[in-house]
């Protein structure tokens, strides 16, 4: 290595001290925490237990918001996966001025906040709102659903949420299919569906993975969306772990059920990535 | 449509139904931005779309509002300085980072990238309980670490791709010319990644301003940013104020976008 390019490597220095700082010894100290006692003055105590683990295993309730948790975001990542394909599709094979135009409808909703995203459901689900106002006039409903603070709402808002982040690296994947392929099998008799399920499902494979798996671990740990749609009637993780962080001031114990929360979502990450793994080996061949 | 058509549509009642999908999936993406923005033109008391009539009054009411004005321009300054902070240190990580080879040069991008791939919540937490170790605590400068740490990937990764799209001959030329390594970056490099390091600071800005959970558990005394103060208005009075709150967030988000489209494209951007 010469002495030129170890200067440069010392440039990233700043960043390394920055992450090494503010993320990675935190969250090492976040896991020292979930072990303190209880403290009584203090926000926690001098010693350390593992009785937080104990009460969280033993205890239903933690179960059963640990599990709402887990297949809320399981139900957000497919039905956003469902939502994005189409959109990814449409969007690889536009050219041009509506090429920029489409990128731009997908781009804005991901730079707007989560919580003004989430106000904007507010509105359109409310009781005289747009939506209701529509299926009440198409006389699919009597009257209007009430929709705010429930668990469809948040799934609704958490969908839209995502969806950028699951049709970019689709969009990518789907642009490197050339369409030569596409048209080759479909003159050669190949219908639609076979065209669909035998070339581009799995091709696109290697964007469909990575957006699954990011959705999932960002929506299992999603606080905002939740705290504001879901209320008090719809406890998750995030917004036990927030209450009980800021509200009762209680972090050994907010801690440990952050780290169960992260150490579920991994579980589920792994098992997900070695049952899919013969599909992105199939779509690398 | 062409190979949509081609592939997907020979059926003609197939490329209506693939087309209709497409314009519904569009109008759930964009509908809640719509509908705040229609929402905060009303004339009437409350928050409805459409709106009835046109007014400004729900601006002005904004404006009269220092809670939320205070958030506002708490936002701006933290996402300023974010911004600044950000592009400086992903500048010299991108360098940094090109210079790297092989497994180390993965290793390095996955690091600079964790906070974008660790759930915020997560962040948060941790940087809650580290923050008040060190004596930080409920601090603005606690927030504006915060801050710097999560907006940092975004900055790095679009200046990183900046950086890949310039010729190593250049710089080798340069240096072979005598040129000392700051001259080759400050009058070879730096221009030609320019727009990059632009959109980096674009996507700080916008990032730290659009935080919400990090604030919140970093909140320090007596300091709210907009998004937070917005929650607490939502909570306890849902008025058009809020809409209009909301709507200035977007529109700061659509210049963004238009500056990026401007930049370096939209398609090469994300």
């Amino acid at each position: 290595m010469t002495a030129k390019t170890r200067l440069r490597l010392l440039l990233s220095v700043p960043a390394i001290v920055l992450i090494f700082v503010f993320m990675i010894l935190p969250i090492t100290n976040m896991i020292e925490m979930s072990f303190r006692t209880p403290g009584t003055s203090e926000p926690f105590g001098p010693d350390y237990t593992g009785m937080h683990y104990t009460r969280i295993l033993g205890d239903g309730y933690y179960w059963g918001v640990l599990a709402r948790s887990l297949l809320t975001a399981g139900l957000v990542t497919v039905l956003c996966l469902i939502v994005s394909f189409p959109i990814a599709w449409h969007l690889s094979r536009a050219r041009g001025l509506k090429a920029v135009l489409l990128y731009a409808c997908i781009v804005s909703p991901l730079m707007t906040g989560v919580l003004v995203r989430n106000f904007g459901w507010m509105i359109v689900t409310a009781l005289n709102g747009p939506l209701n106002e529509t299926l009440m006039a198409l006389g699919i409903i009597e009257r209007p659903l009430r929709l705010l603070f429930t668990q469809g709402l948040v799934v609704l808002a958490l969908v839209h949420v995502f969806v950028p982040f699951m049709v970019l690296p689709i969009n990518n994947a789907l642009r490197n299919i050339p369409e030569s392929l596409t048209e080759a099998s479909a003159s050669m008799g190949a219908s639609r569906m076979q065209v669909f399920r035998d070339i581009i499902l799995p091709l696109s494979f290697p964007g469909i993975q990575p957006g699954m798996i990011l959705v999932y671990v960002l929506a299992v740990a999603a606080y905002v969306t939740p705290a504001l749609l879901g209320g008090q009637m719809v406890s998750v993780m995030p917004t036990l772990i927030v209450g009980e962080l800021t509200g009762t001031f209680q972090w050994p114990f907010g801690s440990a059920l952050a780290i169960t929360l992260s150490v579920s979502t991994v579980i589920v990450v792994v098992t997900f990535t070695m049952l899919t793994s013969k599909l992105m080996e199939r779509a690398k061949a | 449509m062409s190979a949509a058509g081609a592939t997907f549509g020979s059926g003609r009642s197939v490329g209506l139904g693939f087309s209709l999908l497409i314009v519904a999936l569009y109008v759930f993406l964009l509908m809640p931005l719509v509908t705040i923005v229609g929402a905060s033109f009303t004339s009437g008391l409350m928050i409805e779309f459409p709106p009835q009539g046109f007014s400004l009054q729900w601006y002005q009411e904004f404006l009269s509002r220092k809670d939320l004005v205070d958030g506002l321009l708490m936002s701006l300054r933290v996402a300023a300085i974010t911004a600044v902070v950000t592009t400086v240190i992903a500048v010299m990580a991108a360098l940094a980072g090109q210079a790297m080879a092989g497994r180390m040069a993965g290793w390095f991008h996955l690091g600079m990238t964790l906070p974008l791939l660790v759930p915020e919540l997560l962040t948060a937490v941790g940087l809650l309980f580290f923050l008040y170790k060190i004596g930080l605590g409920k601090t603005v400068l606690g927030l504006q670490f915060g801050h710097i740490l999560m907006a940092f990937p975004y900055a790095y990764v679009s200046i990183t791709a900046a950086l890949r799209q310039v010729p190593p001959s250049l710089e080798e030329a340069s240096s072979s010319m005598g040129a000392t390594g700051w001259q080759t970056f400050r009058l070879v490099i730096l221009p030609l990644v320019m727009p990059g390091v632009a959109m980096g600071a674009i996507f700080a800005f916008i990032n730290s301003f659009d935080l919400y959970t990090i604030s919140l558990l970093l909140k320090p005394i007596g300091g709210n940013t907009l998004p937070l103060a917005l929650f607490d208005f939502l909570t306890y009075e849902f008025k058009p104020t809020a809409a209009a709150a909301a709507t200035l967030s977007i529109l700061l988000s659509l210049v963004g976008v238009v500056l990026v489209q401007r930049l370096v494209g939209l398609q090469r951007a994300f």
